[in-house]
């Protein structure tokens, strides 16, 4: 998803489908743990169960998340997990949002 | 133009900021393992002491009794909580082949050449509390 425009403003780098600002921060939460419960970053990120499920199946098709159910004693459980697409995706994203912040205060 | 450039850079420093604090909230929540690691090292070294220092076959009865009890307790703990660290699944395994390996070490020495010798155990279940007492420090500082 992340293209590379070299001699092109910064913006270009920025992957289109981590840059939506819900889906930016499930990504960031995900890229500071190893799996997270998806009761963990619905309330970290501060979001309904459904929109939180809608932009997980947008990352899922996008391969940059993984969806793991199973059930801790009887409680079903949903983990969630970056991919190793996903984190490659989110460096490069984040690698885009330092440049852009840099290439302003070199002004 | 300038105006577009400065709405894409602000957008940048917040959403670098928004992903700084999501990750420090994460880190607050993978605290647990600090805990866990402690209570890991200290129930290693109190078998190692039980099995060591107490007849057999209460030392061994008593130390394989506390250590599987707290195993279980800290499985069970684990698998409650909702987020797991970064690097959790390398960190967990260098815990336990570092305590296995020291674990071994210490009893086979000790079982062989030191019997009920409290200079032998006593430093020998503080060494193997090592890697538990010092990775829990680690984690609390990250």
């Amino acid at each position: 998803m992340t293209t590379s425009h070299p001699g092109i403003h910064p913006r270009h780098g920025l992957d289109e489908v981590i840059h939506a600002p819900v889906r930016f921060s499930i990504v960031a939460t995900l890229a500071a743990a190893d799996k997270a419960e998806f009761g963990f970053v619905r309330d970290t990120v501060e979001v309904s169960d459904s929109v939180l499920s809608r932009q997980v199946a947008t990352l899922e098709k996008a391969g940059y998340v993984a969806v793991t159910k199973g059930y801790v004693g009887k409680r079903p459980r949903t983990w969630l997990a970056l991919t190793p697409d996903g984190r490659a995706a989110f460096v490069a994203h984040c690698q885009a949002l330092r440049a852009i912040a840099e290439t302003a205060a070199d002004r | 133009m300038a105006e577009y450039a400065s709405k894409d850079t602000m957008a940048a420093v917040a959403a670098l900021a928004r992903e700084q604090e999501l990750r420090s909230t994460v880190r607050d929540g993978t605290k647990w393992y600090a805990w866990y690691q402690v209570i890991f090292g200290s129930a290693a070294a109190v078998m190692v002491l039980s099995i060591g220092l107490i007849s057999r076959p209460y030392g061994v009865a008593i130390g394989c009794g506390i250590w599987f009890t707290v195993i279980i307790g800290l499985s069970i703990y684990a698998a409650r909580q909702r987020v797991a660290r970064l690097g959790f699944k390398r960190r967990h395994a260098s815990l336990i082949i570092a305590w296995g390996l020291l674990y071994g070490g210490v009893l086979s020495a000790g079982l062989r050449w030191f019997p009920g010798v409290v200079a032998w155990w006593v430093p020998g279940a503080l060494l193997v509390a090592l890697p538990g007492l010092i990775g829990g420090y680690l984690e609390a500082r990250r």
